[in-house]
This record gives structure tokens, sequence and C-alpha cells, in this order.
């Protein structure tokens, strides 16, 4: 099996390096020395670049994690099975097969194994049970004529073979499945049941194609034997796809098994993230593991590590943002949420659709000049107090005297909610801002005399604006479950700070282009840019910290919180 | 040879010669992909007496995939769907085996007449009945052998029975049920499908209120 794998020296080192620690516990996990020719200190430079990928930048709302391609997951499979296979003395295949069956687990493996060695053997398919426990029942009329060999085979704690074994001299023998008495090449298993390499290969390439199967049992009716991989490879002979989609259905059974590990969501996608910090459950109340896979692809596939949510949903935490979710789902069927998507203009009561990012609206009609998110005049916003983000707590009260309580909460959910769906609209909208924003680069390229790399702010603008409102989107999510406090003002002034930045940074980008005074705008924009970009960090930062220092409390009991 | 070929054809002719045993395989049609299997149902079974024919066909993965097979003959029993005949057997699932024939296949069917297992059902409402009350599950059994699978002297006996009490007996329900809440003035079909629906039989009889089934009755 080793032979299939290309270890680069270096990688080679590293796990070596690892398996000593595991195993010599007694030399107080000295690190191995160096390969002879290499310099010790170059050696060990790599390593830690290797293991701690910048350790010293990391961000609170960051979370360490390390992409893998498939051949490293790999690795760290063979790495646990020479581990067990050093530790029983078995092949390699028979540890993995013990692995497998165990999930991967390998303290209790070792337990078991240690316990009662011939029984986890026989749970995992390596070999048969004991004669006195194997019920005549279990043997089907095709399992009778080969009994006598079976009974030569004999010994049970014997390892299986690892080889198919092709009868060295063609007996008049004929395969029980295809009835073909030309075939010549037959191979078994442990438990002796032989079938012809034909029907073998034919079995194998079902299992692993259409079922998407890895342990595949011995075609003998009620035989529990499992195929080793020798035996997969082997059986396969030329078959290479089938065997790679094997080696990819062990990877992901792998992956599966391993709390730290998590494959890639998107389609196709090879990749494995590994993620201590966000293995437990309890994790994930302190942190918001957003990962990427290390697929070299743009955008790279983003993903949260923690939950099936498949989209970056920081600064809120797995928990908070699922319930979020869901509550939108079965609360925003209403008129209200349908009302949501057009609004009235407050003057002349024509219909609007919001068709662009900013929140600054001017009616087409009456050239009414409103805010979006609170419907109040623009002029009462701009440069002066904007409050736009909060939830009027007096007009909640003046609500609950008119109305019933019910009402208020709804509203109460509909603000968030709108405001949350806002951002949505606006970051979908996103892609009409690319294009626009794209005529208006090559117009500045034609009017005044900068270059295409010179015009490139406007990109880095609008990509930061997106970025921003993905933030701001579910800032609103975690507000709605905020207790009201201190703690919810200081948050959501942050956010309202935020929000007037993007806010601003969106109108300009809006804003027709005057060839005059392009070099003036180029600098609000990219001051603009940095500024959104260093708001939006303060956010993140602020709220991860938050988390890991327990500051935030609850208006709702919340997963993990209890 | 295709190898699929070879192996159908062999287990065909390999039924047609022996002639001790009672499964017979019959082509449909031209194609010895597509075939009809039969057997005699069990001895001491409410299936005794009856053939039940089985449709078979044979998957292009075959024998690595298992054979799929379903009911031709209508069968009364938990693990076959009353109204298309679909079979729920373990070995034509995930315990199929390569080494499995259509004749060992057709084997095992016939030994799941003998043992039902109402836990594992494929008709639900059969089911209930079978674990309600066994003694009307084996005459419902019985007479849609009779009916369905042409078992012994049914159709002599069929002759006098007026044609109403079939639909009552297929059902597995009681004349004077179905008779009680005709008479309230609802249509007798109705009447047996809601009386069926809510298992009405045996000791369930006692725990369905009648207000209960009138209730359905007007739904």
């Amino acid at each position: 099996m080793s032979s299939d794998y290309d270890y680069s020296d270096e990688d080679a080192d590293y796990y070596d390096d690892e398996d000593e620690d595991m195993m010599s516990t007694e030399e107080d996990g000295k690190h191995a020395p160096p390969p002879p020719g290499s310099a010790p200190s170059d050696d060990e430079m790599d390593m830690d670049d290797f293991r701690v990928p910048q350790r010293a930048v990391r961000k609170a709302y960051e979370v360490e994690h390390e992409p893998l391609p498939q051949s490293a997951v790999e690795k760290l499979m063979s790495a646990d099975v020479e581990h067990i296979s050093g530790i029983f003395g078995v092949e390699a295949s028979t540890a993995a097969l013990l692995l497998r069956n165990m999930n991967w687990n390998k303290e209790r493996l070792i337990e078991k194994y240690m316990d009662n060695a011939s029984g986890v053997s026989v749970a995992a398919g390596i070999s048969i049970p004991s004669r006195k426990s194997l019920s005549p029942s279990l043997a089907g009329p095709e399992r009778s004529q080969s009994a006598s060999s079976s009974a030569r085979s004999g010994g049970l704690r014997r390892p299986i073979r690892q080889t198919p074994v092709p009868t060295p001299k063609p007996e008049p023998f004929v395969c029980p499945i295809c009835y073909d008495d030309s075939q010549t090449a037959f191979s078994a298993l442990a438990c002796d049941h032989k079938f012809c390499a034909g029907c073998w290969n034919a079995y194998a390439t079902s299992k692993i194609r259409e079922e998407g199967e890895h342990a595949i049992r011995c075609m003998a009716e009620g035989c529990a034997l499992i195929t080793p991989d020798s035996f997969v490879r082997t059986t396969l002979a030329e078959d290479t796809a089938t065997w790679e989609r094997f080696n990819e259905l062990l990877v992901r059974h792998f992956v599966a098994s391993n709390p730290s590990l998590k494959y890639c969501p998107y389609p196709s996608c090879t990749f494995t993230v590994m993620c201590s910090a966000a293995a437990s459950r309890s994790s994930l109340t302190t942190i918001v593991p957003t990962v990427s896979c290390g697929a070299s692809v743009n955008p790279p596939h983003t993903f949260c590590f923690g939950c099936p949510i498949e989209v970056d949903h920081r600064p809120v935490i797995c928990g908070v943002a699922k319930m979020w979710l869901r509550k939108c789902r079965d609360d925003s069927e209403t008129a209200n949420w349908i009302k949501s998507n057009t609004k009235e203009c407050a003057k002349c009561q024509s219909t609007i659709e919001k068709n662009g990012g900013c929140n600054h609206m001017t009616c087409k009609k009456c050239k009414h000049e409103f805010c979006w998110v609170c419907m109040g005049p623009w002029s009462e916003h701009g440069t002066a107090w904007y409050s736009c983000n909060r939830y009027d707590e007096k007009a909640g009260i003046d609500a609950r005297d008119a109305q019933s309580k019910s009402r208020a909460s709804l509203e109460r959910y509909l603000h968030y909610y709108n405001r949350w769906a806002n951002h949505e609209q606006s970051a979908k909208l996103s892609v009409e801002l690319y294009t626009k924003t794209e005529k208006k680069m090559e117009e500045m390229q034609i009017t005044s005399d900068l270059t295409w790399i010179e015009v490139q702010f406007m990109k880095k603008a609008v990509d930061e604006v997106e970025k921003c409102r993905m933030t701001l989107k579910w800032t609103y999510a975690m507000a709605y479950y905020l207790e009201k406090g201190n703690q919810k003002e200081l948050f959501e002034d942050n956010q309202r700070d935020l929000e007037r930045a993007v806010e601003d940074l969106s109108e300009l980008l809006e804003s027709s282009i005057d060839t005059e005074a392009i070099s003036t705008l180029r600098q609000k924009v990219t001051d603009k840019t940095v500024y959104v970009s260093k708001r939006n960090e303060i956010m993140l930062d602020d709220t991860a910290k938050g988390f890991q220092e327990g500051r935030w409390t609850w208006n709702v009991s919340v997963e993990g919180f209890d | 040879m295709d190898a699929r070929l070879r192996r159908v054809n062999k287990e065909i002719s390999d039924c047609k010669g022996d002639k001790s045993s009672s499964i017979r395989i019959d082509l449909i049609d031209n194609s010895p992909f597509h075939l009809k299997g039969s057997f005699p149902g069990p001895k001491d079974t409410p299936y005794e007496g009856g053939t039940f024919e089985v449709d078979i066909v044979i998957p292009e993965s075959y024998p690595f995939q298992p054979v799929k097979m379903k009911f031709i003959t209508k069968v009364y029993h938990p693990n076959v769907s009353s109204a298309s005949g679909a079979i729920c057997l373990d070995i034509l699932k995930d315990a199929w085996s390569p080494v499995l024939t259509l004749k060992s296949t057709l084997l095992s069917l016939q030994s799941l007449l003998c043992s039902p297992e109402p836990n594992d059902p494929q008709d639900a409402e059969v089911a209930k009945h079978y674990t309600t009350s066994k003694r009307s599950f084996d005459e419902t059994a019985r007479y849609w052998t009779q009916v369905y699978a042409g078992g012994a002297g049914s159709r002599t006996k069929l002759d006098v029975k007026e044609p109403l009490k079939d639909e009552v007996a297929i059902a597995g329900l009681e004349k004077a049920h179905v008779d009680q809440f005709e008479g309230l003035g609802f249509e007798r079909s109705k009447v047996i499908d809601v009386l069926r629906r809510l298992n009405y039989r045996g000791a369930n009889v006692a725990k369905i209120s009648e207000d209960r089934v009138v209730e359905e009755l007007l739904k």
C-alpha cells in the first residue's frame, strides 16, 4: 500500500516525528535526530512553519485550521495504521481493517484488542469465528463444498492471507457465481470461499461504484469477512479509476470518524480541513470556526467547520446562527416579509423596489429623499446622528400600549429581520454593482490618465463593501438574541459605526463620476475602504473576544450555554 | 458469452431440470432478464393450496446487485404490499450475496410466507391486523389465497357466497360491523374503507368508539 504514496522527504519527516512523539513516552518525547545531510536548524524551522502557519498574526476572530489535500489525509491514515500495526504486530491491511471497524478510535481499539483479540478480529471481518459458534445455518449450499478446504486452512488467530491466492494448478472448479468453467484464476479470503477473478472484479466494482461502500464483504452468503486493501487492489487490476474512488471512500470514512476533520462541502472538492479548536461541541460557544479548504479556487471554498451552514456566519456563533435561520424560515413567510421586498415612498406612496446597494433612496416620482432602512427623510441622516440600526425601545413601549404584546414582538423581530434581509439583498445585488463598477473603471481609464492598475481601488472597495455587508447581516441576527444592557449597547455602537461607514462607501461607489474630481474620488474611496475594513475588523474582533470572555448574555436559551 | 446471460441461462435450466423441486421459473417474454417465478404456498399456513407468482427482473449488474422481485399474485402478508406486491426481505436488499440464486431467493420467499415479520412490515395495515388478531388475519389470508392464488376448492365455495360478502372478508372485517354502520346511512364501500383503516378488528373493536368511526365516516 505504501508504495502507492509518493512522500516528499520533508513531509515524511514530519509524520515520522509525530510517530516518535506518540511512541516514545519514556524518552520524554525527544525528537528523532534529523536525517543526515540536512542542517538541523533548517529542519526545525521548516517544521515549525508547517505546523503553525501565521501563529503571530492570527486574529481573535480567526480560527487556526489546516487545509489538507486528500494525499495528506491518506498520510494521517497510514500513520495511524502503522502505529497500530506496530503495536499489535499485524500487517498494515489488517490494522487498517481493525481501525475502520472501530471508526478510527485507536484507544478503544487497543483496549478491546488487548482484552479479546480474536473477538475484535471477527467483528472487523478479518478472521472467521471459531468453529463452535459457526452455526450450520450460516453455511449456504455453496459453503458446504468448500467446507473441507476451510478445515484445512484451520488457524483461527492466523492473520488473513494478504494476497489473493491464485490456485496453483487449475483444478476442476467452477466459480459458483458465473458458472464459467473456463476460468483459471480463483482467489479467496481466509474463509476459503473461492470465486473467479472476473466475479471478484465485477463485485468490487459494483460495491464501490454503485453503493459507495468501502467495506467489501466476501461474496459468500452470510460470510462476514471483509476484503483487505491489497486484495481490493489486486482484484480491481487495471481499473485505477475505481481504485481511486475506493481510496476516496476510505478517506471520507476516516474524516467522518474524526471530529477534528471535516470534508469540504463544495461539490466535487476533495479537500479536508483540520481544525482541532472546533472539534468539541462546547468549543462552539466561544469560537466561530470559519475555515477555507485550501483548494486553489477563486473565491476560496469558505465554510463553517462547526455547523452545516455553508457560508461565513461570523461574528455569530453556530448555535445562534442556526436559531436565527430557523426562525426566519418559520416566521418570515408572512405578508410582512413579502412587503419588506418593496416599500412605499413616505411622501407619494408609490411602490419602490430597491435595485442597488445604497440605502439612500430618491423617489423617481416625487424626488423625495429617504433612508431605505428607517424610511425617515435622508436629511436627518447624512453626516448627522445615524441611529438607524437600533430598535427604538421607546417606540416599542408605545406599540405595546397601542397593540397587543405579540404584535410588538413581531415588530421587534421584523426590525432585525428587515435589516438582515436588506444586507442580504444588497449583497446579492453586488453582482450588478460589479458590472456597473467595471464600466466605471473603464470609463475612468478613458477619461483620466489613470492606468488599469490604478483604477483597481474601485473593485477593492466593492469587495470590501460586500464582505462588510455579510458581517452586518449576521450582527442583526446576534443583536436580536442579545440581552438588553451595556454590552448590547456597545455591540450596537460598533454595529452602527460599521453600518454608517459601509453606507457611506456604498453611496460613493454608486455616485456618478465627475471627470474633474477623479483623483479626489479615488482618494476618498481608498480612505473609506481602509476605514470600513478597520471597522469590520473591530466588529469581528470585539465580538469574538466577547465570546471568549463570556461577555454576551442572551435573551433566550442558546444551545451549549446552559 | 455475457457472464450475466450465462448465469441466468444456467439457473433457468437447472431449475427446469430439477424435478423434485416445486419451484418454477418461466420466461415472460423473449428476454431472459424478465422472468416469472412461481411456488406453492407452504403447508400448514393460510397460504396452503395457493400458487404464488413472482415477477423477476434481473438488473444489469446481476448477480452482484440483488434481483428485483415482487408478487404478481395478491398476497395478504405483513411483509408484502397488498396493493403493489412489493416485498420486504433483507436478502433482496443489503443482505444480498452473489452466490444466492433465483431459486434460493424464491425458496426464501416461500419461507417468508411461513414466518412473517410483522415488526418490519411492508404493509402497515396488514401488519396491524396480524398483531391485533392473528385468527382474523389467518382467515383473510386464507380467503385471499382462495380468491387470488387459486387455493383448493375455492371456486366451488365462492359460487355459493353472496358477492357482497367478498369485499368484507377480503378486508378482514366482520359482516355485522359493516352492516351496522351501513345501517346509519353510509355507503358500504366507504364503511369498509374506514373500518379497515381504523383496524376495526378483534380486540380493537372494543377500543374504538362508534363515535370515532362515525367521525371518520363524515370526513
